[in-house]
């Protein structure tokens, strides 16, 4: 009975330093939880820390009891705490710890898990995008990047003939009309030179 | 003198993150503590800017219901105490804020320039409006530690020195002393046995009340 006790001190004392695994910090955190003798030893040992590290956190240390007690009522007035989502699998990202250390990703995703799949779907959606433009520009480039190596192949190009097609358009005469009537009030190109089917609307407003 | 305590413990500290989990896995006792780790040192830095006690108990309570109702925004990168810091910190500028706001309370309840670093105040110098009893109580906590700890054998001592003070893990304990793991944490249980014997009896006394 009292090497259980000494073993379940023992083990709150080596949950505070963060040093349990598997089954032994299932049963630390089990004990510790429910049992007011271990949670007087949690104090106790953490307390002792404290003060070893400076004698000013032994103030006001005879009122954590109450302080606590105060503190576990407004508790109970919270909403309860659900985030499975949000299991953050805080050990496995903090401390990298292996998945036979009993965590399994599988089971506790990361808290950004959703995120990051949009972020891979956007980027694989990115990727394609940025695939077919440059295909795109590639066929279309093709042309000019192949002439070199056409150039240097000395096999003989085949005559090719050139039938010029002038291609039918389809004119409102009477549009002609109205441009020629009011072609001074057209625009100048922005190409500076003469741009045959580029025709300028252009708008005045009223003057103030 | 001791050093002051530094914002963090030096070293990852798993136990806190295995509490965050259980507490987001809707396990209130393993936030209660998280409390009872932290209470001390989040009243001491509240301490730090205001300077009436009982406000001083209450800006710490509502720094542990605020952490409570963030806590699935705590993702670990940083350490628990640094985040919490934060929190306690805002909490207390907001609680000032709003006392000056209501024009309610004499400067005197708050501290003359609402400093809010840890380490800027002589060690022995009084930090609230404590009254002699409590001082004194304190004091009696700390020698009954210290005195713990002068009268520990050496190898129980360098243990608890080495995991309390200086931070290190249990690996590099056993590395430094030269000795197997569990035998580290052998002693430093033995080195907290032996000292919260002393102090356990006099917390009792003090607080009349049990965990």
């Amino acid at each position: 009975m009292t090497q259980d006790m000494s073993n379940t001190r023992e083990l709150v004392s080596a949950l505070a330093d963060g040093q349990l695994r598997g089954e032994e910090l299932a049963r630390a955190l089990t004990l510790i939880e429910h049992s007011e003798e271990a949670r007087a030893h949690w104090h106790a040992y953490h307390l002792v820390g404290d003060v070893l590290r400076s004698d000013e956190l032994a103030a006001g240390s005879a009122r954590d009891v109450a302080f606590a007690a105060r503190l576990r009522q407004r508790l109970q007035q919270e909403a309860p705490m659900e985030h499975p989502e949000n299991a953050m699998n805080l050990l496995a990202a903090g401390l990298n710890i292996s998945r036979a250390e009993g965590l399994n990703r599988a089971e506790h995703p990361a808290a950004n898990d959703a995120s990051m799949r949009w972020k891979l779907v956007a980027g694989l959606a990115s990727l394609a995008t940025a695939m077919v433009v440059g295909w795109h520009l590639t066929s279309s480039d093709g042309k000019a990047d192949g002439a070199p190596q056409l150039a240097q192949t000395n096999a003989p190009v085949p005559p090719v003939a050139v039938v010029e097609a002038t291609p039918a358009m389809i004119r409102d005469p009477r549009l002609d009309q109205l441009l020629a009537a009011h072609q001074q009030f057209g625009g100048t190109s922005a190409l500076q030179m003469p741009a045959g089917f580029v025709r300028n609307a252009t708008f005045e407003p009223p003057a103030r | 003198m001791k050093e002051p305590v530094p914002p963090a413990q030096p070293a990852t500290d798993h136990s806190d993150l295995l509490l965050v989990e259980r507490t987001l896995a809707g396990d209130q006792h393993a936030f209660e503590l998280l409390v009872i780790k932290y209470q001390r040192r989040i009243q001491r830095l509240i301490s730090r800017m205001v300077r009436d006690s009982d406000l001083v108990e209450d800006i710490a309570q509502e720094t542990f219901i605020r952490a409570y109702r963030a806590l699935h925004q705590f993702r670990g990168d940083a350490q628990f105490y640094t985040w919490l810091y934060r929190i306690a910190v805002n909490t207390a500028k907001k609680f000032l804020l709003d006392l000056k706001r209501d024009r309610l309370v004499t400067q005197t309840a708050l501290q003359p320039d609402g400093e809010e670093d840890e380490t800027s105040r002589p060690g022995n110098e009084p930090i609230t409006d404590e009254t002699p009893e409590s001082v004194l109580a304190a004091r009696e906590i700390a020698q009954a530690v210290n005195a713990a700890m002068e009268a520990l054998p050496e190898d129980l001592r360098q243990a608890v020195t080495l995991r309390e003070i200086e931070g290190l893990t249990y690996e590099d304990i056993a590395t430094a002393m030269d000795c197997p793991i569990g035998t580290v944490r052998s002693r430093i249980f033995r080195a907290r046995e032996a000292i919260s014997a002393r102090v356990r009896p006099l917390l009792e006394r003090q607080s009349g009340k049990r965990w």
